[in-house]
C-alpha cells in the first residue's frame, strides 16, 4: 500500500465511513486511491471551508469523528475557519491536507503554504509527515488524540510524494483506553448537603464527554435548579422542571438571577466563557464553586473553584447520582423560588393572534418548536436567529441543537446541517439561518442536490445584519455601519436555480403552514421567513457588563435609558 | 514601552522537557505569546528524542495557567516552574 491507500485502510479500521473533502494537484494520489474504494463515502462540498464545517456537524451529530481532506495551499487556507471553528468547540475532527512534494517545502512552489505553522493556534496537535513509515502511527495516534480528552481537530498535512510512497510499516495498534476511575467526591457531596441554594451550571462537555445519560439521570435524581450555556442547551431535558434555560448575554432573567443567588456554583463540563458569565467580577457573587471538569488547564483558569475536580464526567456522575439518590437534598424553598423566577422571568413570547402581523423571530421559533418532531436536529448559524432558537426551541438532547459557540462562524449552518443528515439519515435537520450567514456559505446548495439531503432550510431575513444592528443601536447611539443587506437575491428564486422548491411567507397566520410543508416535503426545502429589521434579541448584556445588568426591551425605549446603558 | 511598567511586570523561570518535532518550538512559543507572556531568554538543548528548553518569561497573568496549558500539549512531557519564580520583578 502506498501513503493514501494507507489513509484509506486507516479510516476502514475506525469505522470510518464519511469523509468531507475537496480535491486538488497535491492531495491527488488520496483521490486516485478514493476510486477503487467502495467503503468510505466522499462528500464533495463545494468550499473548503464547508468541507470543515460539514465535518464539525456530522462529528456533534453522531458524536463520532469527523473528517475533512484538501488540497494545498488555498484548500488547506479555506479549511483553517472551520477547524479553527472545531477548535473552540472541542469538536473531534481529522484533518488531512495534501502538501507540495517533500523537496519542494520552503522553495516557494506553487500551492505551497506553511500550513503546520499558520494552524498551529487551531489544532489539538497537527503533524507535517516527513517519512512514510510513520504515517501509520501517525494516522493512528492522529484519530485517538482527536477523540481522547478533552476532544479537538487534530491536522496531518502530508507531501505528495509521501502520499505515492509504499509504506513498509505494519498498521500501528490502536491504543488501549484509559479505564476511568472516580476521583473522591466526598467534600463535593459534603459542599452540596451544605448549601441551601445549589445551582447546576452545565455545558458543552457533557456531550464531548458521551455523558448525556448520566447527566440526565444526576440532574433529575438531584432535582437541583439548572442553567445551561449555549453548548448545554438540552442537558436537563425539555421537560426538567428545574431548569431555568440558557443564562448569560442573552441568558433568561431567571437563569442569571438564580446564579447572582446562588450559594453553590456545580459546574460541569464548563469553561465559564465570557458570553456566559458577564463581568467576572460580578457573577455568582455569593457562591462556592465546584467545578468539575475533563481539562485541568480550564479549571481556576478564569475564577479560582473552591472544590476543583479533574476526571471523566461518566464516573464523576454516576457517583454524585448515588449519592444524592439515597440520601436526597433538601432545598425545597431554593427549588420554589427558582420555579417561580422561572415563571416570571423566563423565555417567553406570546404567540401573536393578529393574523395579519409581521411575524417575529421568536414566535416563529416557538411554533417551529411545538411542531417539529422531538429528534429534529437545528443546525444554526450565528446572529440573532441563534439567540432566538437558543432561546424558545425546546431542545431534548444537546446533539440536537448545532450551534456556533466559541468562534461565532457565520456560514456554519448550512455545511453543518449537510454533515449532521449524513450521521442520521433518517432524521429531521433543519437549518435555521439568517439572510446574512446564509449567504455566506450558500454554495453548499449545490451539495443538498448532489446529495439530495432533504436538509430543510429556514431563513429568517431581516434584510440586514441583524445582530450588529441592535449592538449598533443599543451601544453606538443607533449609528448604523455597513448592516444593510437591501440588496438580497431572491432567496426563493435561488433555491429554485438548485432545483430545490421553496416558499416564502410574512404573516403570522402563515407561519404554521410553511413550517409543516417543509417539513412534510419529500426532500429539501427552503422556507424564507420575512422578519422585521428592528426586532432585538431580548434581554442583552452589554459587553463587558455583569449579567445583573440585562437590558430588556421595556429600558431601551428613551434616550436617557440609551445613554444609561452606555 | 514605559520602564517603569516594564520593571514591575512578574518574571518567572520554566524549564519544559518536549519531544522534537516539526514546530515545536513554534508550538511552544504560540502558546506563550496568546496566554499574555514576554519571552526575555530561551535556551535550547537537543537530549535525544526531546527538547530541553529553559525560558524566562514576563507577563501580569499567573503563571500556573500558562503551565497547565502548556502542559497540554500533547509533545510536551514536563514543565517545571523554576524556584525563583514567585513574582520577582526584573529590578528586584
Amino acid at each position: 500500500m502506498n501513503g493514501a491507500q494507507h489513509i484509506l485502510d486507516a479510516f476502514h479500521r475506525h469505522n470510518i465511513s464519511t469523509v468531507f473533502g475537496y480535491p486538488g494537484g497535491c492531495i491527488m494520489p488520496l483521490y486516485d486511491a478514493l476510486v477503487d474504494d467502495v467503503g468510505v463515502e466522499h462528500v464533495l462540498c463545494r468550499h473548503e471551508q464547508a468541507c470543515a464545517l460539514a465535518a464539525d456537524g456530522y462529528a456533534r451529530a453522531s458524536g463520532k469523528l469527523g473528517v475533512c481532506i484538501a488540497t494545498s495551499g488555498p484548500g488547506a487556507t479555506n479549511l483553517i475557519t472551520g477547524v479553527a471553528n472545531a477548535h473552540r468547540d472541542s469538536i473531534p475532527m481529522l484533518v488531512i491536507t495534501g502538501q507540495v512534494p517533500s523537496g519542494l517545502i520552503g522553495t516557494d512552489a506553487f500551492q505551497e503554504t506553511d500550513v503546520l505553522g499558520m494552524t498551529l493556534g487551531i489544532v489539538k496537535h497537527s503533524y507535517l509527515v516527513d517519512d512514510a513509515d510513520s504515517l501509520p502511527a501517525v494516522m493512528e495516534e492522529a484519530m485517538t488524540l482527536a477523540q481522547s480528552g478533552r476532544p479537538g481537530p487534530v491536522w496531518i498535512d502530508i507531501p505528495k510524494d509521501i502520499l505515492l510512497t509504499e509504506v513498509a510499516a505494519a498498521p500501528a495498534p490502536t491504543p488501549a483506553q484509559p479505564t476511568a476511575s472516580c476521583p473522591d467526591l466526598t467534600d463535593a457531596i459534603a459542599l452540596l448537603r451544605a448549601a441551601r441554594k445549589p445551582l447546576l451550571y452545565s455545558g458543552g462537555g457533557i456531550s464531548l464527554a458521551h455523558a448525556e445519560d448520566r447527566f440526565r439521570a444526576f440532574a433529575e435524581s438531584s432535582a437541583l435548579p439548572a442553567v445551561v450555556t449555549l453548548k448545554g442547551i438540552g442537558n436537563p431535558g425539555k421537560h426538567n422542571p428545574y431548569n431555568l434555560g440558557m443564562l448569560g448575554m442573552h441568558g433568561s432573567r431567571a437563569a442569571n438571577k438564580a446564579v447572582d443567588e446562588c450559594d453553590l456554583l456545580l459546574v460541569i463540563g464548563a469553561r465559564l466563557d465570557d458570553r456566559a458569565t458577564g463581568k467576572l467580577d460580578g457573577f455568582a457573587p455569593n457562591a462556592k464553586m465546584i467545578h468539575i471538569d475533563a481539562d485541568a488547564a480550564e479549571i481556576n483558569k478564569l475564577r479560582p473553584a473552591d472544590l476543583a475536580i479533574r476526571g471523566e464526567l461518566n464516573a464523576i456522575l454516576e457517583n454524585l447520582t448515588g449519592a444524592l439518590t439515597s440520601k436526597p437534598l433538601t432545598i425545597a424553598d431554593w427549588q420554589r423560588q427558582c420555579r417561580t423566577w422561572h415563571t416570571t422571568g423566563g423565555f417567553s413570547a406570546a404567540d401573536n393572534e393578529e393574523p395579519l402581523a409581521p411575524i417575529t423571530g421568536p414566535a416563529f421559533i416557538r411554533q417551529l418548536s411545538r411542531i417539529a418532531p422531538d429528534d429534529t436536529i437545528v443546525a444554526c448559524d450565528v446572529g440573532q436567529h441563534q439567540m432566538w432558537v437558543a432561546q424558545h426551541y425546546e431542545f431534548d438532547h444537546p446533539r440536537h441543537h448545532l450551534t456556533s459557540g466559541g468562534l461565532g462562524t457565520m456560514g456554519f449552518g448550512l455545511p453543518a446541517a449537510i454533515g449532521a443528515q449524513f450521521a442520521d439519515r433518517d432524521s429531521t435537520v433543519i437549518n435555521v439561518t439568517g439572510d446574512g450567514s446564509f449567504m455566506m456559505n450558500a454554495q453548499e446548495l449545490a451539495t443538498i442536490r448532489r446529495y439530495r439531503l432533504p436538509v430543510k432550510l429556514i431563513i429568517m431575513d431581516n434584510q440586514c445584519l441583524g445582530m450588529v444592528r441592535q449592538q449598533q443601536e443599543l451601544f453606538y447611539a443607533n449609528r448604523e455601519s455597513q448592516i444593510n443587506l437591501d440588496d438580497n437575491p431572491d432567496f426563493v428564486a435561488m433555491a429554485r436555480a438548485f432545483d430545490i422548491p421553496a416558499l416564502h411567507i410574512e404573516r403570522t397566520d402563515q407561519i404554521r403552514r410553511g413550517i409543516e410543508t417543509i417539513l412534510a416535503y419529500d426532500g429539501p426545502m427552503l422556507l424564507h421567513v420575512a422578519i422585521s429589521r428592528e426586532d432585538n434579541v431580548w434581554p442583552i448584556v452589554k459587553p463587558g457588563a455583569s449579567n445583573t445588568d440585562m437590558i430588556d426591551e421595556t429600558r431601551r425605549t428613551s434616550k436617557a435609558n440609551k445613554e444609561q446603558v452606555a | 514601552m514605559n520602564p517603569q511598567s516594564q520593571s514591575s511586570t512578574p518574571s518567572y523561570t520554566i524549564n519544559c522537557r518536549m519531544i522534537q518535532e516539526a514546530a515545536a518550538l513554534e508550538r511552544l512559543c504560540q502558546v506563550v505569546r496568546i496566554r499574555g507572556f514576554r519571552i526575555a531568554t530561551m535556551a535550547v538543548e537537543t537530549a535525544g528524542e526531546h527538547l530541553n528548553i529553559a525560558l524566562t518569561l514576563e507577563g501580569t497573568r499567573p503563571i500556573a495557567m500558562l503551565q497547565s496549558q502548556l502542559e497540554k500539549l500533547h509533545t510536551v512531557a514536563e514543565v517545571a516552574l523554576g524556584s525563583n519564580s514567585v513574582a520577582r520583578s526584573r529590578s528586584a
